[in-house]
């Protein structure tokens, strides 16, 4: 196994940029998320990687060694593709082989391998079949037996899990998560699905425009999104932002909007000062925010627009001005659309987000 | 609207099931009906003719019931086994070169590089002329008195004496065969580049990154993914040249001394030169016969795919 050494890699097609400058270090038996929505560069990053695309600039090292002219047979790298990409014309035993057989693999030694994967990802009764006889889960397991075959130094995955059914999905990342900690192999996981990323990675890099937003451990980068793109695209409901005025009286920080004010607590506070203008965002998630339905002093006004139940916690949305906040509730809360409330927010749990530069302000 | 609802099997009787449809039925009659008139009736017509000793005068109602002698006569004749390998010859190599030409031009064309449309467009050239516009042309790039393709080999040095095709009756049938592959490779290489760009992207990379260098590439996922239509394409130019009659009919008519000559022309040469309909007829159902059978691989291979994803 190996560790992946990203440096200011950057991939142009024409005069489109489809990854900037991105640089980061996977350690030796990592497994590392790329996270992020459509268009984002992380397939982009994925293929750099494999070979199948060449680099722009900067380079890639695995192991120390810089692999940006290799071909992608001489990479020792395997991918997941997320069609699975499983040859269609050959039974499982041969999908298994075919990297084997690529690299002049004895055929006694191939059938042996092509076993122990076999046993590993349980479908030895599936080898004499073709792909087309397959269920989604059992393809994606041939899949990825064809890429443990080989004993690579790092694991590619493009969306491995997408093409499955709900479900089956939520069993498979556990299975995928087992497979890393038993092979303690170094994996490079594409995603656009944040809750996969957050579940199954040991750090995550978010990407959004071919940037890298932030590279960290899933509770830090939840815990503290280190701008805008990356509060709003992790956690599910999405953070609920407010933009606010920065206003200081007699000492004391509020954040104002229209027909609220919010008096910040002294860390928030001087956190607010440090933002480049009085612009500046407030952030929160959904389960440290407060729902009365009285007026309550340090709450600001707001009104009901509807309530979602989905069993364990009940979803309010709530129209502050002309955004709308989702607030968990618990499932016995009796609330109504176009309910007058006032939302209390945890000091402690706030973020704050500098409006202009969208970075976050830390609060120390 | 029927009472049963479509998409579910009937469980009625045949004629049931028949009544179930009768929609789909009325809206196929008018195609039905024009098929039937133009070709269902030649063919029966052909068959019946083919049973006959027609005179040369062309008054049927003189013909005389002669049983299988016309197929006799056919089959017993020599120059049936010459004519037959003739177009043995003619069909197998036409095919096979032009699907040689026709999947390299297209392997070529299916790569990303500056002027590909307009190769792709002059390549096309060749299958939109009309045959018999080419079979001229041909024939005087032959021409063993004014022909260029002389003149060029002449001046290379590459022959001593003039060029002598089409009335040579060794060269004149792989001569005819040149210009029939020339006229149709495109015919195979639009199919095969079709195909090509179906080929998945995501297995050809798989196979990158499992190690498969190009031609393995090509080999273990570009053919067998091509395999269906490679095997609808050889099927096509093989009806397509078993019943080619423009080219040599139009460049030699059958000669030198028969040496070109094949079964389409030979029908055609029995029918509208000596005027015997009933021993061209007879000629024209063996052919059809032959093309059934071809007909038969033909659909089998084109619904063979469907019936192994449903089933």
């Amino acid at each position: 196994m190996a560790q992946v050494d990203f440096v200011n890699v950057d991939k142009s097609y024409g005069s489109f940029r489809a990854v900037k400058d991105v640089s980061f270090t996977v350690g030796d038996g990592e497994f590392v998320a790329l996270v992020g929505p459509s268009g984002c560069g992380k397939t982009t990053t994925l293929n750099l990687i494999a070979g199948l695309l060449d680099l722009t600039g900067g380079e890639i090292r695995v192991s120390g060694k810089v692999i940006n002219d290799l071909d992608p047979k001489d990479r020792d790298i395997a991918m997941v593709f997320q069609n699975y990409a499983l040859y269609p014309n050959k039974t499982v035993a041969q999908n298994l082989g075919f990297p084997l057989r690529m690299r002049k693999v004895a055929k006694a030694e191939i059938k042996d391998k092509v076993e122990e994967a076999a046993r590993l990802l349980d479908i030895t009764h599936l080898l004499d079949r073709y792909p087309r006889e397959l269920s989604g889960g059992q393809q994606q397991r041939v899949a990825l037996g064809r890429a443990l075959v080989r004993d690579p130094q790092v694991f590619l995955m493009d969306e491995p899990l997408s093409n499955l059914d709900a479900k089956l999905r939520v069993q498979m990342r556990a299975e995928l998560k087992r497979f890393h900690q038993d092979l303690n192999a170094t994996v490079i996981y594409v995603t656009h699905d944040q809750l996969e990323a957050m579940t199954m990675a040991d750090k995550m890099a978010v990407m959004s425009g071919g940037v890298l937003q932030q590279y960290d451990a899933p509770e830090r980068v939840f815990e503290e999104p280190a701008n805008l793109f990356v509060a709003s695209f992790v956690g599910s409901p999405a953070m609920n932002l407010l933009p606010a005025t920065r206003v200081e009286r007699d000492g004391t920080v509020f954040a104002t909007g229209e027909g609220w004010e919010l008096t910040l607590s002294d860390r928030n506070g001087a956190a607010a000062r440090r933002s480049e203008t009085d612009a500046i965002i407030l952030g929160a998630r959904h389960s440290s925010l407060a729902l009365h339905e009285t007026e309550t002093s340090g709450a600001i006004p707001a009104r009901i627009y509807t309530v979602e139940p989905t069993g364990d916690l009940t979803y309010a949305h709530v129209e502050v001005g002309d955004k709308t906040f989702v607030i968990s509730v618990p499932p016995d809360r009796r609330i109504a659309a176009d309910q007058p409330v006032w939302i209390g927010f945890d000091q402690n749990k706030l973020h704050l987000f500098d409006a202009k530069t969208e970075q976050r302000i830390a609060q120390d | 609207m029927s009472k049963t609802h479509r998409s579910e099997p009937s469980t009625r009787g045949f004629f049931g099931r028949i009544a179930d449809h009768r929609l789909d039925y009325l809206y196929i009659l008018p195609a039905l009906g024009v098929m039937m008139l133009v070709i269902a009736y030649p063919i029966y017509y052909t068959v019946y003719l083919s049973f006959f000793r027609t005179p040369p005068s062309l008054a049927m109602q003189d013909k005389i019931f002669n049983g299988i002698d016309n197929y006799i006569t056919i089959l017993t004749a020599e120059s049936f086994h010459e004519v037959t390998i003739n177009t043995m010859v003619w069909t197998f190599w036409s095919t096979f070169m032009a699907m040689i030409l026709g999947l390299g031009a297209a392997l070529v064309l299916n790569r990303e590089f500056v002027g590909r449309g307009v190769l792709r467009g002059l390549l096309l050239i060749p299958y939109v002329i009309s045959a018999v516009a080419a079979s001229y042309i041909w024939r005087w790039i032959y021409h063993s008195d004014f022909g260029v393709l002389g003149a060029i080999l002449l001046q290379l040095g590459l022959i001593d004496d003039k060029l002598n095709l089409l009335d040579n009756v060794d060269l004149v049938l792989p001569s005819l065969i040149v210009v029939n592959v020339w006229k149709e490779f495109p015919f195979a290489m639009i199919m095969i580049l079709a195909g090509l760009q179906t080929v998945p992207d995501q297995l050809l990379n798989a196979a990158r990154v499992d190690g498969a260098g190009a031609f393995e590439r090509f080999r273990h996922v570009t053919l067998p993914h091509l395999k269906g239509v490679l095997v609808i394409t050889v099927l096509l130019l093989f009806v397509a040249n078993l019943n080619h009659f423009t080219i040599p009919w139009i460049m030699t008519g059958g000669g030198p001394a028969g040496a070109s000559d094949i079964w389409i022309t030979q029908i055609y040469q029995i029918a509208f030169g000596r005027i015997r309909f009933g021993i061209a007829s007879a000629y024209s159902v063996i052919l059809f016969g032959v093309m059934v059978v071809i007909g038969y691989f033909y659909v089998k291979a084109l619904t063979g795919d469907d019936d192994r994803r449903h089933g």
